[in-house]
């Protein structure tokens, strides 16, 4: 049985440094970018051979699906940036499929597939001729003094004992969210504020365009999407709540619920309806906010900053989970949407 | 005993399966051809997988969840697969630019 797992670790091993080395060695774009959303498949599973479900469920989330989303979106604006044909009059969607099936299907199938001048620069990267053998020297050197660092260091039990001492005062039952929300809660509520700033800087950096993806004619896709938003709906709420004994939590909530807006945002662009600008502040800093205040009232009231009374621990560190969902569900659909709707300018 | 038997024979003939879809999906020559096989061999081999791991489950809500998993990449996997079908037939086949 060993022998089986450490085999299975090998090729794990070997599959991440093959993809990562894929991935950064593609001229391709496109494929580096779906090479970068395995890799993150990859990593996810390595994360549960390491048994920390917890950080395996927010990089499936996180790493390998939103952040995959927003790489492929990111790559779909940068054509249209670096093909200002087809921008004439403003940011203009790619050829719509319906249209294309009733007459010059021809003609805009050979646009499509034109690469362009932008393109041709989107998918060259400077060759990596020189200093090929050097870097594998240097880096089999690394991997050998890591592989000796590793052989030679004993494995404490780290701070788990002093966690699993403290559990009892923590108003939680899972060590994770224990040392998150409440033994080191500092550390998240800069993470939530980083959410923040990043949803805030994709607001200030620019008004909010036509998605550049077309909804599919057929009925499949918004079939999917009624089937699939509700689960993902019950599967996010599920997660925050399973925060407080099992792995789960505001962070896995967020990416999932952020997922479902995403999954909307791409299937019915048209008959979405703006959200209340107002509303949608309120929800962007929820949960940051939210943080900050119980925060400083256990500053003043309880023991010190960014600490909870052992008797109220539970409901305040629910109410924080909670907050922190909604704030990165929102943020990360407004991240893949990419800034402020033209509504708020108006 | 008779268990683990069960969970190892399904979930060996599921990954049969799954190897199966990934020779196709490599060696087919268009996109219909490796969707064909990658969907249909994906879904059935989750679907012994799944099968052969519900022996070993804690009890009926864990099997309800394993059987969830499976209904839910189906859904997805079918719909994955009409659009990529779908852009093809409308668009023409993806280019390597290289």
């Amino acid at each position: 049985m060993n022998a089986a797992l450490l085999a299975f670790d090998v090729v794990l091993l070997a599959g991440l440094l093959g993809v990562a080395w894929r991935c950064l060695a593609s001229t391709d774009l496109f494929r580096a970018v779906v090479l970068f959303i395995t890799f993150g498949l990859l990593l996810a599973i390595a994360w549960v051979r390491l048994e920390a479900p917890d950080i395996a469920l927010a990089e499936a989330a996180i790493g390998a699906g939103i952040t995959g989303a927003l790489l492929l979106v990111t790559l779909e604006r940068l054509k249209h940036i670096m093909n200002p044909h087809r921008g004439d009059a403003g940011p203009s969607p790619p050829p719509d499929p319906v249209a294309s099936d009733t007459g010059n299907a021809d003609a805009e199938a050979r646009d499509a597939r034109d690469p362009g001048a932008g393109n041709v620069a989107l998918s060259c990267a400077p060759t990596p001729a020189r200093g090929r053998w050097s870097a594998v020297a240097v880096s089999g050197g690394l991997a050998l003094l890591l592989m000796a660092t590793l052989a030679t260091q004993d494995h404490g039990p780290g701070l788990q004992p002093a966690v699993a001492a403290h559990m009892d005062v923590s108003g939680v039952d899972h060590g994770i969210t224990a040392v998150l929300l409440n033994f080191r809660a500092w550390d998240t509520l800069l993470e939530l504020a980083m959410v923040l700033l990043a949803g805030l800087g994709a607001w200030s950096l620019g008004r909010h365009d036509a998605l550049p993806a077309r909804p599919a004619p057929g009925p499949v896709l918004p079939g999917a999407v009624r089937l699939l938003l509700p689960v993902a709906i019950v599967t996010g709420v599920y997660l925050l709540w399973a925060g407080s004994h099992a792995p789960g939590g505001a962070f896995q909530a967020g990416a999932v619920l952020g997922a479902a807006g995403i999954l909307m945002s791409l299937a019915r662009p048209h008959s979405l309806p703006d959200p209340d600008p107002r509303l949608l502040r309120i929800g962007v800093t929820a949960g940051a906010l939210l943080f900050l205040a119980l925060g400083l009232w256990g500053l003043f009231a309880g023991p010190a900053l960014l600490t909870w009374p052992r008797n109220l621990a539970y409901p305040l560190i629910l109410i924080i989970e909670t907050g922190a969902t909604l704030s990165i569900a929102l943020t990360l659909v407004a991240l893949f949407v990419g800034g402020r709707s033209p509504r708020e300018d108006a | 005993m008779i268990a683990d038997l069960l969970t190892a024979v399904l979930v060996l003939a599921g990954l049969v399966f799954f190897a199966a879809g990934t020779l196709g999906l490599l060696r087919f020559p268009d996109v219909y051809t490796r969707l064909h096989a990658l969907t249909k061999a994906d879904n059935l081999g989750l679907g012994l997988v799944v099968l052969g791991l519900m022996p070993q489950a804690d009890g009926p809500a864990m099997i309800l969840k394993l059987v969830l998993i499976w209904v839910l990449v189906l859904a997805a996997g079918a719909t994955a697969a009409h659009m990529v079908a779908q852009r093809t037939w409308t668009h023409g086949e993806f280019e390597r630019r290289e």
